[in-house]
């Protein structure tokens, strides 16, 4: 078994390995945290080089269609931890890597001015401690920022367990700061990350939103929860969200396909991670962000999981057909919400033009709103696109089922969220 | 005057406002508006009003346009959409009657086709901000090379001003043979034809960042998740010729 636990094999790690293998063993550690946004930082950093996009740019996509901004990486894949899911836990034999404050700001730096990326997201496998861990991480952005000047994005995960004042000082380093949930409830983390617990994530989650202001994490913290490796429902993940939402003022709470990289007693063995789940929690945490839903509208102890045929508002229309149809015309900003297929940008669209003139579905057409979904749910003066006699569950049920399926089959994969 | 004729434009922007606002004051409907150097088919009837670019009437112009009007003309302008001139009359002829209510009006055909045009060349300008790529030249000079549906060069060079505003660097709009040089201080738009670099000597060190950011690249996709369609939506094909971990990328993979 290959652990390390004392510097000098580390050592020996650093001035043995080229940067290629390095940059090739702590990417890809790395890559399994979903998080790569670089936006909300409306901070002006007087530095020599770089500064952060308000509404964040994504350099490039991964062959997995997800958006990268950021240089992912940890500071190394070296832990003491030994959490079951995770590919750099302490019993798994695999090569380990250490790149220095040094190296990492070269490659950030080379990376930046050829507009590679937004900037950095750096992570780390706790060594020694997870103070000794944190003062590494300090050690190496304080280095960027000050002497090479540094004035783009970063986002540095904080360690369970660190002390309150390296928090402090990494947060007025960086953009944002983040700690991860890693699974939904208590009970999973002790199952499956003994070495973590609860109170220490969310101690630091209470100390980010205690401090939060325009030097000291501008861009705010979010987290992220894996999906599909314990047995919790979609209610109870859900409710687990809008609560750290409410509670913590996080920005995003991320979702993340459990993929197995680890065999282990208490995982379960899956062939394909459960990205359509995924892609559901995402759509339902939209709804509760952006149009005012509650778990409780979408979700409930009878009924505890998405549907994985239908999307989540269209799942909850069909639930609720006596609100519905809506008439275009008239209804309230916050009814246009609730109607499937029309979003925020289409729901002000309506709401400002509609003083001008009488919406018909021609105009809805060409004021460039979708109309796939939403047609099954709306009357433009009254009138529906079809006969009326229509406007029935099984109607609209099998409509949206069967486009949904054919799009999919017609593209041979599924669409994700990033 | 009931014969409708093309009307010829001196191929900048306040040429074409100025020759648009002269068709108003004389209340003139245009066939079409065409640049100077639009080559003509045999039934057109041109006619080039050779306006005097005064300065006191592009200064009302703008003055009498609100901003937003006026940026979602400049936007169409650069667009290289076929009809963006005619698109850019009726929209400014709309916008005499409904002020700022213009956006609003999507009912409208020109109202609908000038905000979805500047919406994608404002689009196209943000993805380039993300997507154009530098390299090190030997002189540590940046250079870029890219080649946008629109002429957008003017805008993006606006955002690496600012980020990259200690370094020397250079963007080629290879599909209109324009450069854009930053020399610390300004930006200067030189036409491909007056202005030639030699064959481009890079730095000791780009072969070497260029591959370990190959290296990054293949190595945080997660192979489990594999998904083409969605990189493809979010990453256009005809942007990958020039970004460099996309660029060598075997095409069988793909077809």
């Amino acid at each position: 078994m290959f652990t390390i636990n004392n510097l000098l094999d580390i050592m020996v790690l650093v001035i043995f390995m080229n940067m290629q293998e390095k940059l090739t063993i702590l990417a890809d550690s790395a890559k399994y945290d979903a998080s790569c946004s670089s936006s909300g930082s409306a901070l002006k950093r007087h530095g020599d080089i770089g500064n952060t996009a308000y509404s964040g740019i994504c350099h490039s996509f991964a062959s997995d269609g997800r958006c990268i901004s950021l240089l992912k990486i940890l500071m190394t894949n070296c832990c003491i931890f030994d959490c079951k899911y995770c590919l750099n836990r302490k019993s798994n034999n695999i090569k380990r890597a250490l790149f220095t404050p040094e190296e990492i700001c070269e490659i950030t730096i080379n990376f930046y001015r050829r507009n590679y990326i937004e900037g950095l997201f750096l992570s780390s496998g706790i060594i020694k401690s997870p103070d000794y861990t944190m003062n590494l991480m300090i050690e190496t952005i304080s280095l960027l920022r000050h002497k090479y000047k540094f004035g783009g994005y970063i986002h540095a995960k904080a360690i369970p367990g660190a002390s309150t004042y390296l928090l402090n000082k990494l947060g007025n380093l960086v953009d944002r700061l983040s700690a991860n949930i890693e699974l939904p409830t208590e009970n999973g983390l002790k199952l499956l990350a003994p070495n973590k617990d609860t109170n220490k994530i969310t101690k630091i989650m209470e100390y980010i939103k205690e401090n939060k202001s325009q030097t000291f994490v501008p861009a705010g913290q979010s987290t992220q929860m894996i999906i599909g490796a314990t047995k919790e429902t979609d209610y109870e993940i859900m409710k687990r969200s809008s609560e750290m939402y409410h509670n913590y003022s996080l920005k995003r709470v991320f979702y993340s396909a459990y993929i197995p990289v680890n065999k282990d007693n208490l995982l379960p063995s899956l062939n394909l991670p459960p990205l359509k789940r995924e892609n559901r929690l995402y759509q339902a945490d939209w709804l509760m962000r952006f149009y005012h839903f509650k778990v409780n509208d979408l979700l409930n102890a009878d009924n505890p999981n998405f549907n994985l045929l239908l999307d989540p508002k269209a799942d909850w229309a069909l639930r609720h057909l006596e609100e519905f149809p809506k008439e275009i015309n008239t209804c309230s900003y916050n009814d246009l919400l609730k109607i499937p297929g029309i979003g925020v940008t289409s729901a002000k669209r309506i709401i400002s033009s509609r003083k001008y003139f009488k919406i018909s579905f021609n105009d809805l057409q060409k004021m460039g709103i979708v109309l796939k979904r939403a047609k099954y749910f709306i009357v433009c003066d009254g009138k529906y696109f079809v006969n009326n006699l229509c406007f029935n569950r099984s109607f609209i049920e099998s409509n949206l089922v069967l486009e949904d399926n054919l799009l999919t089959s017609l593209k041979g994969e599924q669409l994700s969220l990033f | 005057m009931n014969e409708k004729y093309i009307y010829i434009y001196n191929n900048s922007f306040l040429s074409l406002l100025n020759l648009i606002q002269t068709l108003f004051k004389n209340k003139i409907v245009p066939q079409n508006i065409k640049p100077q150097d639009y080559s003509p088919s045999l039934f057109d009837k041109i006619v080039n009003l050779d306006i005097k670019e005064d300065e006191q009437v592009i200064e009302d112009i703008i003055n009498y346009l609100s901003s937003n009007i006026l940026n979602t003309l400049y936007y169409v302008y650069l667009s290289s959409n076929e009809h963006k001139e005619l698109i850019i009359y009726y929209f400014w002829g709309h916008s005499l009657k409904y002020k700022n209510k213009i956006f609003y009006m999507r009912n409208l055909k020109s109202v609908n086709a000038a905000l979805k045009i500047s919406k994608y060349v404002s689009r196209e300008n943000h993805r380039l901000k993300g997507f154009l790529r530098f390299k090190e030249l030997s002189n540590r000079i940046l250079y870029a090379e890219i080649a946008p549906e629109n002429n957008i060069i003017f805008l993006l060079s606006k955002h690496f001003r600012k980020r990259l505003n200690n370094e020397y660097w250079m963007i080629k709009d290879v599909k209109r043979n324009i450069y854009c040089l930053y020399d610390k201080k300004d930006c200067f738009f030189v036409d491909g034809q007056n202005f030639e670099i030699g064959p481009k000597q890079w730095s000791m060190d780009e072969n070497n960042i260029q591959s370990l950011w190959k290296t990054f690249y293949k190595t945080i996709g997660i192979s489990q998740r594999k998904n083409k369609r969605c990189q493809m939506n979010f990453m256009p094909k005809k942007y990958w010729k020039y970004i460099i971990e996309m660029s060598e990328d075997d095409e069988e993979s793909y077809n």
